[in-house]
């Protein structure tokens, strides 16, 4: 995995606390798990701030969706996460982009996982929120998964 | 045009609408071979657990998950459709749903040669869905399974359960052997009559078994072309029910169209009114025109809601076809295509919004009315 893909903080912030909430920033970071519960190929699905977010882990790169699909308000993460099927013409299916679409529960609607834009058409979209991995104080062994909203 | 486009979509729950009383036209309940087995004579109990079902159905692949919505299943194991507390948890309490009327599955009994074993099947489906559904909460009704492809059998199958206070309708299947307007059918619309109880066709079995092919130029490959042509089937029938005097001989007779989409509805309607001004005289017995019997006697529900390039279309074509009057509010719960009740429809004025969620569907299936929402 590449250290882009990863998207590292580049700052260690010291706090320790649950959330935190760097004064006149909108960009509130918040625990959603730690790395090791949600090992590549799976996704949790946490509460932050009164929102229902997914947190996809795509070969060691971790993406966060709002849970909800913008068509009639399924909960987009409960959905099957595969690849994009493209084809050549008829009886041809070929994969791309393996565990990188998840399928909307109800009508199927595909959504990149990374970007929240429906794969048909990019203008209809889901949330999608900055996600970096962090460590905390050095009591702390483990990298914990943060969302920024 | 019912997508929001907004980053952060409304929230499901918003407000006082939440409260408003809902009449769910279409709800399917599991009713397949493992749930009704019980109920079959011993005789078609034996041949099924040695063959297994013997009707045809899925021809092609459905949507979603196994055709259902893929958050629809238990999660402590089982099918989707099979558990009533789910049911009652993902959406009967959850968008406020007064009555729900079940609509069943596995149609394909409607479409297998064998009449005897279609009727004694449909037999087993109601007796199912009135001991496991209906009579363990009394939000729901259900819908007569009929051997429709066996009129007389189908009629006797009416007279003896549709006398019932909870089955409120007559179900069968988009395909057919004969469009339902002919009059190999009228045994079946005379129980129904006798019985106070719309004639509902709902989508599927389109070309499977003895049912003709899914569009007049034959069969087609995919699931997706099956959907698109549902509409060209359903049009059929209308009109074959306009045309053959189905509503001059039974007068009281109401149909509903369930599931091959709404808008479609309107070009045919201003397509038949204007060929009947031109071929009245070869159908003297059609004596008015033919949107006012499809307003007098025809119901359509709403899922799949069409979805127009704008609003403005949305609106006129609703007005095309009366839907103050004839569009009643539908889910499909728990199938892939389910409509939420939220935000499957275009927010609509509060007038037309109680016809097409509540007043429409109470007044054709004898439901009390809608109780005045609380909050105003």
């Amino acid at each position: 995995m590449s250290a882009t893909e990863r998207r590292l903080s580049d700052s260690r912030r010291p706090d320790s606390a649950e959330s935190m909430r760097p004064a006149g920033s909108s960009d509130k970071r918040f625990r959603a798990a730690r790395v090791s519960e949600i090992p590549p190929g799976s996704r949790k699905i946490v509460e932050v701030e009164g929102r229902s977010i997914g947190v996809y882990n795509i070969q060691g790169a971790f993406h966060a969706l709002r849970n909800v699909c913008p068509h009639q308000g399924a909960e987009l993460c409960k959905g099957l996460v595969t690849a994009a099927v493209v084809s050549s013409g008829p009886g041809d299916f070929r994969f791309e982009r393996e565990g990188e679409i998840v399928r909307c529960p109800w009508h199927q609607w595909e959504f990149d996982i990374k970007t929240g834009c429906m794969v048909v058409d990019g203008k209809v979209r889901t949330k999608s929120y900055e996600v970096t991995v962090e460590k905390f104080g050095v009591s702390v062994e483990e990298d914990y998964v943060m969302i920024h909203l | 045009m019912q997508t929001s486009q907004a980053e952060t979509p409304a929230p499901a729950d918003k407000k006082s609408k939440a409260k408003r009383p809902i009449i769910d036209c279409d709800i399917h309940q599991i009713s397949g071979l493992e749930e009704i087995k019980p109920y079959l004579p011993r005789h078609y109990r034996e041949l099924v657990e040695a063959y297994g079902p013997a009707y045809p159905g899925g021809m092609h692949f459905n949507g979603g998950v196994g055709g259902r919505m893929a958050d629809a299943y238990p999660e402590e194991g089982g099918r989707a459709g099979s558990d009533l507390a789910l049911m009652q948890r993902q959406h009967l309490d959850r968008y406020n749903v007064a009555y729900g009327i079940l609509t069943g599955e596995g149609y394909g009994i409607q479409a297998t040669i064998n009449y005897d074993y279609a009727a004694a099947t449909c037999s087993a489906i109601n007796d199912y869905t009135i001991e496991h559904w209906l009579s363990r909460d009394s939000r729901l009704r259900g819908s007569v399974m009929i051997p429709k492809q066996e009129p007389r059998l189908a009629a006797k199958e009416i007279d003896r359960v549709g006398g019932r206070a909870d089955m409120v309708q007559v179900i069968v299947c988009n395909g057919a052997t004969l469009p339902y307007g002919n009059r190999y059918y009228d045994p079946i619309y005379e129980a129904c009559v006798r019985h106070n109880l719309p004639f509902t066709i709902h989508v599927g079995l389109e070309g499977e078994g003895i049912n003709s092919p899914p569009t007049g130029a034959g069969y087609v490959t995919n699931y997706i072309e099956t959907r698109c042509a549902r509409p060209s089937t359903m049009a059929a029938h209308l009109a074959s029910f306009i045309f053959e005097g189905v509503f001059e001989r039974f007068p009281t007779l109401r149909v509903v169209l369930q599931e091959a989409g709404v808008l479609w509805l309107a070009p045919l309607l201003w397509k038949m009114d204007q060929e009947w001004k031109g071929l009245r005289v070869q159908t003297p017995w059609v004596r008015k025109r033919p949107s006012e019997y499809f307003r007098e006697h025809v119901r359509v529900t709403t899922q799949p809601i069409d979805e127009t390039p704008n609003r403005a279309i949305f609106d006129s074509l609703l007005d095309s076809i009366h839907a103050d009057e004839t569009l009643m509010y539908c889910s499909d719960y728990p199938h892939w295509d389910y409509d939420s009740p939220k935000q499957a429809l275009p927010k609509l004025a509060d007038g037309l919004a109680d016809r097409v969620y509540y007043d429409n569907a109470a007044e054709l299936y004898g439901l009390p009315p809608r109780e005045k929402e609380a909050e105003g």
